[in-house]
Protein backbone atom coordinates (compact mmCIF):
# COMPACT_ATOMS: atom_id res chain seq x y z
CA UNK A 1 0.00 0.00 0.00
CA UNK A 2 2.95 2.29 -0.55
CA UNK A 3 1.95 5.70 -1.74
CA UNK A 4 5.13 6.57 -3.64
CA UNK A 5 5.18 5.74 -7.34
CA UNK A 6 8.52 3.96 -7.00
CA UNK A 7 7.59 1.98 -3.90
CA UNK A 8 8.81 -1.61 -3.85
CA UNK A 9 11.30 -1.13 -6.67
CA UNK A 10 14.63 -2.66 -5.75
CA UNK A 11 16.28 -4.01 -8.88
CA UNK A 12 18.61 -1.42 -10.41
CA UNK A 13 17.89 -2.55 -13.92
CA UNK A 14 14.19 -2.27 -13.42
CA UNK A 15 14.80 1.15 -11.98
CA UNK A 16 16.64 2.21 -15.08
CA UNK A 17 14.00 0.88 -17.35
CA UNK A 18 11.24 2.50 -15.38
CA UNK A 19 12.90 5.86 -15.83
CA UNK A 20 12.34 5.52 -19.54
CA UNK A 21 8.76 4.36 -19.18
CA UNK A 22 6.76 6.40 -16.73
CA UNK A 23 5.23 4.06 -14.17
CA UNK A 24 1.59 4.92 -13.57
CA UNK A 25 0.85 6.21 -10.12
CA UNK A 26 -0.88 3.74 -7.85
CA UNK A 27 -4.47 4.87 -7.47
CA UNK A 28 -5.42 6.04 -4.02
CA UNK A 29 -8.15 3.78 -2.70
CA UNK A 30 -10.01 5.95 -0.27
CA UNK A 31 -12.47 3.21 0.66
CA UNK A 32 -9.73 0.76 1.59
CA UNK A 33 -8.01 3.35 3.75
CA UNK A 34 -11.25 4.24 5.49
CA UNK A 35 -11.83 0.57 6.31
CA UNK A 36 -8.28 0.05 7.56
CA UNK A 37 -8.27 3.11 9.78
CA UNK A 38 -11.74 2.37 11.14
CA UNK A 39 -10.69 -1.17 12.02
CA UNK A 40 -7.50 -0.07 13.76
CA UNK A 41 -9.35 2.57 15.76
CA UNK A 42 -12.09 0.09 16.62
CA UNK A 43 -9.55 -2.46 17.78
CA UNK A 44 -7.63 -0.10 20.02
CA UNK A 45 -10.70 1.57 21.47
CA UNK A 46 -12.43 -1.72 22.27
CA UNK A 47 -9.28 -3.34 23.63
CA UNK A 48 -8.68 -0.36 25.88
CA UNK A 49 -12.23 -0.28 27.22
CA UNK A 50 -13.17 -3.96 27.45
CA UNK A 51 -13.34 -5.43 30.93
CA UNK A 52 -10.29 -7.70 30.78
CA UNK A 53 -7.80 -7.80 33.59
CA UNK A 54 -4.19 -7.87 32.51
CA UNK A 55 -3.37 -10.42 35.19
CA UNK A 56 -5.86 -12.76 33.52
CA UNK A 57 -4.21 -12.25 30.16
CA UNK A 58 -0.75 -12.78 31.63
CA UNK A 59 -1.79 -16.06 33.25
CA UNK A 60 -3.35 -17.36 30.04
CA UNK A 61 -0.50 -19.35 28.43
CA UNK A 62 0.63 -20.97 31.67
CA UNK A 63 -2.91 -21.85 32.83
CA UNK A 64 -3.89 -23.20 29.43
CA UNK A 65 -0.88 -25.51 29.32
CA UNK A 66 -1.45 -26.55 32.93
CA UNK A 67 -5.06 -27.60 32.35
CA UNK A 68 -4.28 -29.24 29.01
CA UNK A 69 -1.70 -31.19 30.99
CA UNK A 70 -4.35 -32.27 33.49
CA UNK A 71 -6.57 -33.35 30.59
CA UNK A 72 -4.05 -35.38 28.65
CA UNK A 73 -1.35 -36.72 30.95
CA UNK A 74 -3.01 -39.16 30.72
CA UNK A 75 -6.70 -38.84 29.78
CA UNK A 76 -9.15 -40.92 31.80
CA UNK A 77 -10.36 -43.44 29.25
CA UNK A 78 -12.73 -45.15 31.68
CA UNK A 79 -15.15 -42.32 30.91
CA UNK A 80 -15.06 -43.02 27.17
CA UNK A 81 -18.34 -45.03 26.99
CA UNK A 82 -20.40 -42.25 28.58
CA UNK A 83 -18.80 -39.73 26.21
CA UNK A 84 -19.68 -41.86 23.21
CA UNK A 85 -23.28 -42.21 24.40
CA UNK A 86 -23.46 -38.45 24.91
CA UNK A 87 -22.00 -37.84 21.45
CA UNK A 88 -24.60 -40.13 19.88
CA UNK A 89 -27.26 -38.08 21.65
CA UNK A 90 -25.70 -34.94 20.15
CA UNK A 91 -25.77 -36.52 16.71
CA UNK A 92 -29.44 -37.35 17.29
CA UNK A 93 -30.30 -33.78 18.23
CA UNK A 94 -28.37 -32.49 15.22
CA UNK A 95 -29.95 -34.93 12.78
CA UNK A 96 -33.55 -34.57 13.98
CA UNK A 97 -33.04 -30.79 14.11
CA UNK A 98 -31.76 -30.81 10.54
CA UNK A 99 -34.76 -32.84 9.39
CA UNK A 100 -37.14 -30.38 11.08
CA UNK A 101 -35.32 -27.49 9.44
CA UNK A 102 -35.36 -29.30 6.09
CA UNK A 103 -39.12 -29.95 6.23
CA UNK A 104 -40.03 -26.37 7.12
CA UNK A 105 -37.49 -24.67 4.89
CA UNK A 106 -38.34 -26.70 1.78
CA UNK A 107 -41.54 -24.86 0.85
CA UNK A 108 -40.12 -21.54 2.09
CA UNK A 109 -37.15 -21.86 -0.29
CA UNK A 110 -39.55 -21.98 -3.27
CA UNK A 111 -41.48 -18.97 -2.00
CA UNK A 112 -38.22 -17.04 -1.64
CA UNK A 113 -37.02 -17.76 -5.20
CA UNK A 114 -37.40 -14.75 -7.51
CA UNK A 115 -37.83 -16.90 -10.61
CA UNK A 116 -40.93 -18.61 -9.25
CA UNK A 117 -42.89 -16.05 -7.28
CA UNK A 118 -43.63 -12.35 -7.46
CA UNK A 119 -41.91 -9.64 -5.48
CA UNK A 120 -44.32 -9.41 -2.51
CA UNK A 121 -44.21 -13.16 -1.84
CA UNK A 122 -40.42 -13.33 -2.20
CA UNK A 123 -39.96 -10.32 0.04
CA UNK A 124 -42.19 -11.76 2.76
CA UNK A 125 -40.53 -15.19 2.58
CA UNK A 126 -37.05 -13.64 2.74
CA UNK A 127 -37.95 -11.62 5.81
CA UNK A 128 -39.15 -14.78 7.53
CA UNK A 129 -35.89 -16.53 6.61
CA UNK A 130 -33.84 -13.54 7.78
CA UNK A 131 -35.60 -13.65 11.12
CA UNK A 132 -34.70 -17.30 11.68
CA UNK A 133 -31.14 -16.60 10.59
CA UNK A 134 -30.49 -13.65 12.90
CA UNK A 135 -31.68 -15.27 16.12
CA UNK A 136 -29.07 -17.51 17.78
CA UNK A 137 -29.89 -21.11 18.75
CA UNK A 138 -29.61 -20.40 22.45
CA UNK A 139 -32.46 -17.87 22.23
CA UNK A 140 -34.80 -20.38 20.59
CA UNK A 141 -33.68 -22.92 23.16
CA UNK A 142 -34.45 -20.84 26.24
CA UNK A 143 -37.77 -19.73 24.76
CA UNK A 144 -38.77 -23.35 24.05
CA UNK A 145 -37.50 -24.91 27.29
CA UNK A 146 -40.34 -23.84 29.56
CA UNK A 147 -42.82 -25.28 27.07
CA UNK A 148 -41.29 -28.57 25.93
CA UNK A 149 -39.02 -29.26 28.88
CA UNK A 150 -35.31 -29.80 29.47
CA UNK A 151 -34.67 -32.57 26.97
CA UNK A 152 -32.72 -33.37 23.80
CA UNK A 153 -35.99 -33.03 21.86
CA UNK A 154 -36.14 -29.35 22.79
CA UNK A 155 -32.58 -28.90 21.57
CA UNK A 156 -33.49 -30.63 18.31
CA UNK A 157 -36.44 -28.25 17.92
CA UNK A 158 -34.25 -25.22 18.59
CA UNK A 159 -31.61 -26.41 16.12
CA UNK A 160 -34.36 -27.13 13.60
CA UNK A 161 -35.93 -23.71 13.91
CA UNK A 162 -32.61 -21.94 13.56
CA UNK A 163 -31.71 -24.10 10.54
CA UNK A 164 -34.79 -22.86 8.65
CA UNK A 165 -33.20 -19.51 7.79
CA UNK A 166 -29.95 -20.75 6.27
CA UNK A 167 -31.48 -23.77 4.56
CA UNK A 168 -34.27 -21.67 3.07
CA UNK A 169 -31.94 -18.95 1.85
CA UNK A 170 -29.41 -21.32 0.30
CA UNK A 171 -32.24 -23.42 -1.12
CA UNK A 172 -33.71 -20.33 -2.78
CA UNK A 173 -30.32 -19.58 -4.33
CA UNK A 174 -30.16 -23.11 -5.73
CA UNK A 175 -33.66 -22.72 -7.17
CA UNK A 176 -32.75 -19.41 -8.76
CA UNK A 177 -29.86 -21.09 -10.53
CA UNK A 178 -31.94 -23.68 -12.43
CA UNK A 179 -32.17 -24.08 -16.19
CA UNK A 180 -35.21 -22.33 -17.65
CA UNK A 181 -35.77 -24.97 -20.37
CA UNK A 182 -37.69 -27.61 -18.42
CA UNK A 183 -39.88 -24.94 -16.81
CA UNK A 184 -40.78 -23.55 -20.24
CA UNK A 185 -41.46 -27.03 -21.51
CA UNK A 186 -43.77 -27.75 -18.57
CA UNK A 187 -45.51 -24.41 -19.13
CA UNK A 188 -45.87 -25.13 -22.87
CA UNK A 189 -47.46 -28.47 -22.04
CA UNK A 190 -50.03 -26.60 -19.99
CA UNK A 191 -48.57 -27.13 -16.53
CA UNK A 192 -49.73 -24.78 -13.79
CA UNK A 193 -47.35 -23.25 -11.28
CA UNK A 194 -47.44 -26.23 -8.91
CA UNK A 195 -47.00 -28.68 -11.79
CA UNK A 196 -44.08 -26.67 -13.15
CA UNK A 197 -42.47 -26.75 -9.72
CA UNK A 198 -43.12 -30.46 -9.27
CA UNK A 199 -41.95 -31.62 -12.69
CA UNK A 200 -39.47 -28.97 -13.84
CA UNK A 201 -37.96 -27.39 -10.74
CA UNK A 202 -37.80 -30.05 -8.01
CA UNK A 203 -35.99 -32.67 -10.13
CA UNK A 204 -33.31 -30.08 -10.93
CA UNK A 205 -32.76 -28.85 -7.39
CA UNK A 206 -33.29 -31.90 -5.19
CA UNK A 207 -29.67 -33.15 -5.26
CA UNK A 208 -28.25 -29.82 -4.21
CA UNK A 209 -30.94 -29.28 -1.60
CA UNK A 210 -30.27 -32.70 -0.05
CA UNK A 211 -26.57 -31.80 -0.06
CA UNK A 212 -27.47 -28.61 1.81
CA UNK A 213 -29.26 -30.69 4.45
CA UNK A 214 -26.19 -32.81 5.01
CA UNK A 215 -24.05 -29.71 5.16
CA UNK A 216 -26.37 -28.21 7.74
CA UNK A 217 -26.21 -31.46 9.70
CA UNK A 218 -22.45 -31.00 10.00
CA UNK A 219 -22.99 -27.48 11.34
CA UNK A 220 -25.73 -28.63 13.69
CA UNK A 221 -23.43 -31.24 15.24
CA UNK A 222 -21.28 -28.33 16.42
CA UNK A 223 -24.29 -26.19 17.29
CA UNK A 224 -25.78 -28.98 19.40
CA UNK A 225 -23.18 -28.07 22.02
CA UNK A 226 -25.55 -25.21 22.86
CA UNK A 227 -27.43 -27.77 24.96
CA UNK A 228 -24.52 -27.55 27.38
CA UNK A 229 -25.48 -23.98 28.26
CA UNK A 230 -28.69 -25.16 29.89
CA UNK A 231 -27.87 -28.80 30.62
CA UNK A 232 -30.18 -30.35 28.04
CA UNK A 233 -28.00 -33.37 27.22
CA UNK A 234 -25.48 -34.44 24.65
CA UNK A 235 -21.71 -34.03 24.60
CA UNK A 236 -22.00 -30.28 25.24
CA UNK A 237 -23.67 -30.87 28.59
CA UNK A 238 -21.16 -33.55 29.50
CA UNK A 239 -18.20 -31.28 28.72
CA UNK A 240 -19.66 -28.26 30.51
CA UNK A 241 -20.20 -30.45 33.58
CA UNK A 242 -16.78 -32.12 33.44
CA UNK A 243 -14.83 -28.94 32.76
CA UNK A 244 -16.92 -26.21 34.32
CA UNK A 245 -18.61 -27.85 37.29
CA UNK A 246 -17.05 -31.02 38.66
CA UNK A 247 -13.65 -30.34 37.08
CA UNK A 248 -12.84 -33.89 36.14
CA UNK A 249 -10.11 -32.78 33.77
CA UNK A 250 -8.83 -36.22 32.77
CA UNK A 251 -12.35 -37.39 31.93
CA UNK A 252 -12.97 -34.13 30.06
CA UNK A 253 -9.87 -34.80 27.98
CA UNK A 254 -11.38 -38.08 26.81
CA UNK A 255 -14.76 -36.51 26.09
CA UNK A 256 -13.20 -33.68 24.12
CA UNK A 257 -11.11 -36.08 22.05
CA UNK A 258 -14.13 -38.27 21.33
CA UNK A 259 -16.19 -35.24 20.32
CA UNK A 260 -13.52 -33.99 17.91
CA UNK A 261 -12.87 -37.44 16.40
CA UNK A 262 -16.54 -38.29 15.83
CA UNK A 263 -17.26 -34.80 14.46
CA UNK A 264 -14.42 -35.14 11.96
CA UNK A 265 -15.46 -38.67 10.95
CA UNK A 266 -19.06 -37.60 10.35
CA UNK A 267 -17.79 -34.54 8.42
CA UNK A 268 -15.72 -36.73 6.15
CA UNK A 269 -18.53 -39.19 5.45
CA UNK A 270 -21.07 -36.44 4.94
CA UNK A 271 -18.70 -34.49 2.71
CA UNK A 272 -18.15 -37.53 0.48
CA UNK A 273 -21.86 -38.23 0.22
CA UNK A 274 -22.48 -34.58 -0.67
CA UNK A 275 -19.89 -34.61 -3.41
CA UNK A 276 -21.31 -37.86 -4.73
CA UNK A 277 -24.83 -36.38 -4.72
CA UNK A 278 -23.81 -33.24 -6.57
CA UNK A 279 -21.23 -34.55 -9.01
CA UNK A 280 -22.86 -37.88 -9.78
CA UNK A 281 -21.16 -41.26 -10.06
CA UNK A 282 -18.93 -40.91 -13.12
CA UNK A 283 -19.43 -37.48 -14.58
CA UNK A 284 -16.41 -35.34 -13.91
CA UNK A 285 -18.34 -32.14 -14.51
CA UNK A 286 -19.36 -30.12 -11.54
CA UNK A 287 -23.04 -29.44 -12.03
CA UNK A 288 -22.48 -25.79 -11.33
CA UNK A 289 -23.07 -26.25 -7.65
CA UNK A 290 -21.88 -23.36 -5.64
CA UNK A 291 -24.45 -23.30 -2.92
CA UNK A 292 -22.23 -23.25 0.09
CA UNK A 293 -22.55 -21.09 3.11
CA UNK A 294 -21.86 -17.78 1.53
CA UNK A 295 -22.76 -14.64 3.32
CA UNK A 296 -25.44 -12.53 1.76
CA UNK A 297 -23.94 -9.87 -0.45
CA UNK A 298 -21.29 -12.16 -1.84
CA UNK A 299 -23.90 -14.40 -3.36
CA UNK A 300 -23.37 -17.27 -5.76
CA UNK A 301 -20.88 -16.56 -8.47
CA UNK A 302 -19.38 -13.62 -6.64
CA UNK A 303 -16.26 -15.65 -6.09
CA UNK A 304 -14.85 -17.88 -8.77
CA UNK A 305 -16.27 -21.37 -8.85
CA UNK A 306 -14.04 -24.08 -7.68
CA UNK A 307 -13.52 -27.77 -7.79
CA UNK A 308 -11.02 -27.86 -5.02
CA UNK A 309 -9.91 -30.92 -3.13
CA UNK A 310 -11.66 -29.67 -0.02
CA UNK A 311 -14.99 -29.41 -1.86
CA UNK A 312 -17.87 -29.38 0.54
CA UNK A 313 -21.18 -28.42 -1.03
CA UNK A 314 -19.31 -28.07 -4.31
CA UNK A 315 -17.83 -24.71 -3.49
CA UNK A 316 -19.47 -24.40 -0.14
CA UNK A 317 -17.89 -24.36 3.21
CA UNK A 318 -18.28 -26.13 6.47
CA UNK A 319 -18.69 -23.39 8.96
CA UNK A 320 -20.15 -23.44 12.42
CA UNK A 321 -22.68 -20.79 11.67
CA UNK B 1 -48.08 -31.01 -5.20
CA UNK B 2 -48.02 -34.45 -6.72
CA UNK B 3 -51.65 -34.26 -7.82
CA UNK B 4 -50.55 -33.47 -11.37
CA UNK B 5 -51.72 -35.91 -14.02
CA UNK B 6 -48.72 -37.91 -15.10
CA UNK B 7 -49.76 -38.22 -18.76
CA UNK B 8 -52.49 -36.80 -20.97
CA UNK B 9 -55.49 -39.11 -20.87
CA UNK B 10 -55.73 -39.24 -24.66
CA UNK B 11 -52.37 -40.92 -25.09
CA UNK B 12 -52.35 -44.71 -25.20
CA UNK B 13 -50.54 -46.32 -22.28
CA UNK B 14 -48.18 -48.25 -24.49
CA UNK B 15 -46.65 -45.01 -25.81
CA UNK B 16 -45.37 -44.08 -22.44
CA UNK B 17 -41.89 -45.36 -21.69
CA UNK B 18 -41.37 -47.26 -18.47
CA UNK B 19 -40.06 -45.21 -15.63
CA UNK B 20 -36.49 -46.33 -14.98
CA UNK B 21 -35.84 -47.72 -11.51
CA UNK B 22 -34.00 -45.32 -9.17
CA UNK B 23 -30.22 -45.67 -9.28
CA UNK B 24 -28.86 -47.72 -6.36
CA UNK B 25 -27.22 -44.66 -4.82
CA UNK B 26 -30.53 -42.78 -4.71
CA UNK B 27 -32.42 -45.82 -3.41
CA UNK B 28 -29.94 -46.72 -0.67
CA UNK B 29 -29.27 -43.08 0.12
CA UNK B 30 -32.95 -42.39 0.74
CA UNK B 31 -33.35 -45.56 2.79
CA UNK B 32 -30.26 -44.56 4.76
CA UNK B 33 -31.69 -41.12 5.51
CA UNK B 34 -34.95 -42.63 6.73
CA UNK B 35 -33.16 -45.29 8.79
CA UNK B 36 -30.91 -42.66 10.40
CA UNK B 37 -33.93 -40.52 11.25
CA UNK B 38 -35.71 -43.48 12.86
CA UNK B 39 -32.65 -44.70 14.80
CA UNK B 40 -31.74 -41.26 16.14
CA UNK B 41 -35.29 -40.04 16.67
CA UNK B 42 -36.81 -43.14 18.29
CA UNK B 43 -37.25 -43.37 22.03
CA UNK B 44 -34.56 -45.91 22.95
CA UNK B 45 -31.06 -45.97 24.35
CA UNK B 46 -29.42 -44.25 21.40
CA UNK B 47 -32.29 -42.06 20.22
CA UNK B 48 -33.57 -38.75 21.53
CA UNK B 49 -37.21 -39.89 21.67
CA UNK B 50 -38.78 -37.36 19.37
CA UNK B 51 -42.55 -37.33 19.57
CA UNK B 52 -44.94 -34.83 18.01
CA UNK B 53 -47.57 -35.98 20.47
CA UNK B 54 -45.46 -34.97 23.48
CA UNK B 55 -44.79 -31.58 21.93
CA UNK B 56 -48.49 -31.12 21.22
CA UNK B 57 -49.42 -32.12 24.77
CA UNK B 58 -46.87 -29.69 26.16
CA UNK B 59 -48.27 -26.81 24.13
CA UNK B 60 -51.34 -26.84 26.33
CA UNK B 61 -49.37 -26.42 29.54
CA UNK B 62 -48.85 -23.20 31.40
CA UNK B 63 -46.51 -21.19 29.20
CA UNK B 64 -44.31 -18.63 30.98
CA UNK B 65 -42.84 -17.43 27.69
CA UNK B 66 -46.19 -16.35 26.26
CA UNK B 67 -46.98 -14.73 29.57
CA UNK B 68 -43.68 -12.84 29.29
CA UNK B 69 -44.59 -11.76 25.77
CA UNK B 70 -47.89 -10.40 27.05
CA UNK B 71 -46.27 -8.34 29.81
CA UNK B 72 -43.10 -7.20 28.05
CA UNK B 73 -40.88 -5.12 30.29
CA UNK B 74 -39.27 -2.69 27.84
CA UNK B 75 -37.68 -0.68 30.63
CA UNK B 76 -35.15 -3.52 31.08
CA UNK B 77 -33.51 -2.52 27.82
CA UNK B 78 -32.39 0.75 29.39
CA UNK B 79 -31.03 -0.82 32.57
CA UNK B 80 -27.26 -0.49 33.13
CA UNK B 81 -26.69 -4.28 33.20
CA UNK B 82 -28.31 -4.79 29.81
CA UNK B 83 -26.55 -1.81 28.21
CA UNK B 84 -23.22 -3.02 29.61
CA UNK B 85 -23.99 -6.50 28.27
CA UNK B 86 -24.62 -5.16 24.77
CA UNK B 87 -21.47 -3.04 24.92
CA UNK B 88 -19.39 -6.00 26.04
CA UNK B 89 -20.83 -8.18 23.27
CA UNK B 90 -19.75 -5.58 20.72
CA UNK B 91 -16.29 -5.28 22.24
CA UNK B 92 -15.79 -9.04 22.38
CA UNK B 93 -17.00 -9.51 18.81
CA UNK B 94 -14.81 -6.68 17.48
CA UNK B 95 -11.60 -7.82 19.16
CA UNK B 96 -12.19 -11.47 18.27
CA UNK B 97 -13.00 -10.67 14.64
CA UNK B 98 -9.92 -8.50 14.12
CA UNK B 99 -7.49 -10.89 15.84
CA UNK B 100 -9.15 -13.92 14.26
CA UNK B 101 -9.00 -12.29 10.84
CA UNK B 102 -5.27 -11.64 11.18
CA UNK B 103 -4.54 -15.24 12.22
CA UNK B 104 -6.96 -16.76 9.69
CA UNK B 105 -5.37 -15.20 6.58
CA UNK B 106 -2.14 -17.25 6.63
CA UNK B 107 -4.08 -20.34 7.73
CA UNK B 108 -6.42 -19.89 4.76
CA UNK B 109 -3.52 -19.47 2.32
CA UNK B 110 -1.69 -22.53 3.62
CA UNK B 111 -4.94 -24.53 3.52
CA UNK B 112 -4.92 -24.48 -0.28
CA UNK B 113 -2.80 -26.19 -2.91
CA UNK B 114 -1.91 -22.88 -4.54
CA UNK B 115 -1.05 -21.04 -1.34
CA UNK B 116 0.91 -23.75 0.50
CA UNK B 117 4.63 -24.05 -0.25
CA UNK B 118 4.48 -27.87 -0.15
CA UNK B 119 2.13 -30.77 0.44
CA UNK B 120 3.30 -31.35 3.98
CA UNK B 121 2.36 -27.83 5.09
CA UNK B 122 -0.90 -28.07 3.18
CA UNK B 123 -1.97 -31.29 4.89
CA UNK B 124 -0.79 -30.16 8.32
CA UNK B 125 -2.61 -26.81 8.16
CA UNK B 126 -5.72 -28.39 6.68
CA UNK B 127 -5.95 -30.81 9.59
CA UNK B 128 -5.20 -28.07 12.08
CA UNK B 129 -8.06 -25.97 10.67
CA UNK B 130 -10.45 -28.93 10.79
CA UNK B 131 -9.47 -29.52 14.39
CA UNK B 132 -10.13 -25.88 15.39
CA UNK B 133 -13.46 -26.04 13.60
CA UNK B 134 -14.53 -29.26 15.29
CA UNK B 135 -14.67 -27.68 18.75
CA UNK B 136 -17.77 -25.52 19.34
CA UNK B 137 -17.35 -22.00 20.75
CA UNK B 138 -19.20 -22.90 23.95
CA UNK B 139 -16.60 -25.57 24.71
CA UNK B 140 -13.72 -23.15 24.16
CA UNK B 141 -15.52 -20.75 26.48
CA UNK B 142 -16.10 -23.27 29.27
CA UNK B 143 -12.45 -24.35 29.06
CA UNK B 144 -11.08 -20.82 29.31
CA UNK B 145 -13.51 -19.86 32.07
CA UNK B 146 -12.30 -22.85 34.07
CA UNK B 147 -8.66 -22.04 33.30
CA UNK B 148 -8.50 -18.27 33.84
CA UNK B 149 -11.77 -17.30 35.48
CA UNK B 150 -15.00 -15.62 34.41
CA UNK B 151 -15.20 -12.42 32.36
CA UNK B 152 -14.87 -11.09 28.86
CA UNK B 153 -11.45 -12.66 28.14
CA UNK B 154 -12.62 -16.29 27.87
CA UNK B 155 -15.47 -15.01 25.68
CA UNK B 156 -13.04 -13.17 23.41
CA UNK B 157 -10.90 -16.31 23.15
CA UNK B 158 -13.90 -18.50 22.28
CA UNK B 159 -15.04 -16.05 19.60
CA UNK B 160 -11.45 -15.77 18.38
CA UNK B 161 -11.32 -19.50 17.64
CA UNK B 162 -14.77 -19.34 16.04
CA UNK B 163 -13.59 -16.45 13.83
CA UNK B 164 -10.40 -18.23 12.82
CA UNK B 165 -12.42 -21.33 11.88
CA UNK B 166 -14.99 -19.42 9.83
CA UNK B 167 -12.68 -16.98 8.05
CA UNK B 168 -10.00 -19.58 7.29
CA UNK B 169 -12.55 -21.99 5.86
CA UNK B 170 -14.40 -19.48 3.69
CA UNK B 171 -11.21 -17.78 2.49
CA UNK B 172 -9.37 -21.00 1.67
CA UNK B 173 -12.35 -21.93 -0.49
CA UNK B 174 -11.81 -18.85 -2.64
CA UNK B 175 -8.05 -19.39 -2.71
CA UNK B 176 -8.76 -22.77 -4.30
CA UNK B 177 -10.86 -21.12 -6.97
CA UNK B 178 -8.74 -18.14 -7.99
CA UNK B 179 -7.68 -17.42 -11.56
CA UNK B 180 -4.45 -19.39 -12.08
CA UNK B 181 -3.19 -17.01 -14.79
CA UNK B 182 -1.48 -14.50 -12.48
CA UNK B 183 -0.04 -17.40 -10.44
CA UNK B 184 1.53 -18.90 -13.55
CA UNK B 185 2.89 -15.60 -14.80
CA UNK B 186 4.40 -14.84 -11.39
CA UNK B 187 6.08 -18.26 -11.37
CA UNK B 188 7.22 -17.88 -14.98
CA UNK B 189 8.90 -14.57 -14.19
CA UNK B 190 10.86 -16.26 -11.44
CA UNK B 191 8.95 -15.17 -8.35
CA UNK B 192 9.61 -17.00 -5.11
CA UNK B 193 6.64 -18.66 -3.44
CA UNK B 194 6.16 -15.71 -1.08
CA UNK B 195 6.37 -13.19 -3.91
CA UNK B 196 3.90 -15.23 -5.94
CA UNK B 197 1.41 -15.34 -3.05
CA UNK B 198 1.83 -11.62 -2.42
CA UNK B 199 1.43 -10.48 -6.02
CA UNK B 200 -0.77 -13.15 -7.59
CA UNK B 201 -2.93 -14.67 -4.82
CA UNK B 202 -3.52 -11.94 -2.25
CA UNK B 203 -4.95 -9.30 -4.63
CA UNK B 204 -7.46 -11.85 -5.85
CA UNK B 205 -8.69 -12.95 -2.44
CA UNK B 206 -8.59 -9.71 -0.45
CA UNK B 207 -12.11 -8.51 -1.31
CA UNK B 208 -13.60 -11.90 -0.41
CA UNK B 209 -11.50 -12.18 2.71
CA UNK B 210 -12.54 -8.73 3.97
CA UNK B 211 -16.15 -9.55 3.24
CA UNK B 212 -15.93 -12.82 5.20
CA UNK B 213 -14.30 -11.02 8.12
CA UNK B 214 -17.21 -8.58 8.26
CA UNK B 215 -19.63 -11.47 8.05
CA UNK B 216 -17.79 -13.11 10.94
CA UNK B 217 -18.41 -10.03 13.04
CA UNK B 218 -22.13 -10.78 12.81
CA UNK B 219 -21.53 -14.44 13.59
CA UNK B 220 -19.60 -13.36 16.66
CA UNK B 221 -22.40 -11.06 17.79
CA UNK B 222 -24.82 -13.97 17.58
CA UNK B 223 -22.31 -16.38 19.07
CA UNK B 224 -21.79 -14.17 22.09
CA UNK B 225 -25.38 -14.85 23.14
CA UNK B 226 -24.54 -18.34 24.36
CA UNK B 227 -21.16 -17.68 25.99
CA UNK B 228 -22.60 -15.86 29.00
CA UNK B 229 -24.27 -19.08 30.09
CA UNK B 230 -20.88 -20.46 31.12
CA UNK B 231 -19.64 -17.15 32.52
CA UNK B 232 -17.78 -15.84 29.46
CA UNK B 233 -19.28 -12.35 29.39
CA UNK B 234 -21.42 -10.40 26.97
CA UNK B 235 -25.18 -10.14 26.58
CA UNK B 236 -25.42 -13.89 27.20
CA UNK B 237 -24.89 -13.25 30.91
CA UNK B 238 -28.10 -11.22 30.89
CA UNK B 239 -29.93 -13.98 28.99
CA UNK B 240 -28.60 -16.60 31.40
CA UNK B 241 -29.50 -14.56 34.45
CA UNK B 242 -33.08 -13.81 33.36
CA UNK B 243 -33.60 -17.36 32.13
CA UNK B 244 -32.53 -18.86 35.44
CA UNK B 245 -34.79 -16.54 37.39
CA UNK B 246 -37.65 -17.13 34.99
CA UNK B 247 -38.01 -13.41 34.25
CA UNK B 248 -39.46 -13.95 30.83
CA UNK B 249 -41.06 -10.49 30.63
CA UNK B 250 -37.55 -9.00 30.71
CA UNK B 251 -35.87 -11.83 28.79
CA UNK B 252 -38.15 -11.49 25.76
CA UNK B 253 -37.63 -7.72 25.74
CA UNK B 254 -33.84 -8.15 25.70
CA UNK B 255 -34.15 -10.85 23.03
CA UNK B 256 -36.12 -8.45 20.82
CA UNK B 257 -33.53 -5.73 21.46
CA UNK B 258 -30.76 -8.17 20.55
CA UNK B 259 -32.57 -9.16 17.38
CA UNK B 260 -32.91 -5.52 16.33
CA UNK B 261 -29.21 -4.89 16.99
CA UNK B 262 -28.14 -7.94 14.97
CA UNK B 263 -30.54 -7.00 12.18
CA UNK B 264 -29.19 -3.45 11.92
CA UNK B 265 -25.57 -4.64 11.95
CA UNK B 266 -26.48 -7.22 9.32
CA UNK B 267 -27.92 -4.53 7.01
CA UNK B 268 -24.91 -2.24 7.43
CA UNK B 269 -22.53 -5.13 6.88
CA UNK B 270 -24.34 -6.24 3.71
CA UNK B 271 -24.13 -2.70 2.34
CA UNK B 272 -20.39 -2.51 3.07
CA UNK B 273 -19.77 -5.98 1.63
CA UNK B 274 -21.58 -5.10 -1.60
CA UNK B 275 -19.35 -2.06 -1.89
CA UNK B 276 -16.27 -4.22 -1.29
CA UNK B 277 -16.90 -6.82 -3.95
Amino acid sequence: MAQTPTGGMTDAQAQQRSEAIVRPEKPFNRFRWTVTITLLTLFFVTSATVDIELTQLAALPERTLFYLGLMYTPPDVTEAPSAITAMIESLGMAWIGTMIGALVSFPLAFLAATNLFGKPVVFAARQVLNFFRSVPEIVFLILLLPVTGLSPVTVALALGISSIGTLGKLGAEVIEGIEGGPVEAAAAAGGGRLQRIRWAVIPQVIPEIVALWLYRFEINIRNSAVAGAVGAGGIGTLLVRQIGQVREWAAAGTSLAIMVIITLIVDTISGRVRRRIIRGPTRAVDLGANAGEQPEGTGPGAGPKREGPTGSVGGGAVVPV
Amino acid sequence: MSAAPSAPASRPDSARPDKPPPPPFVLWGSLGLIALTLVLGWDWEYGIGFSLRDIYDNLGRHNPVLEGVRNLDWSTLASPTVLAGFAETFQMAAIATILGGIVALPLALLNSVTGAPNTFVYVAVKNFNSFIRAIPDLIYAVFFVAAIGRGALPGVLALFFLSVAVIAKLTSDIVDGIDQGPVESARASGASHTQMVKTAVLPQILPGYTSFALYTFEINLRGSAVLGFVGAGGIGEVFSNYYQRGWYDRLVAVVIGFFVVVFVVDRISIAVRKRLL
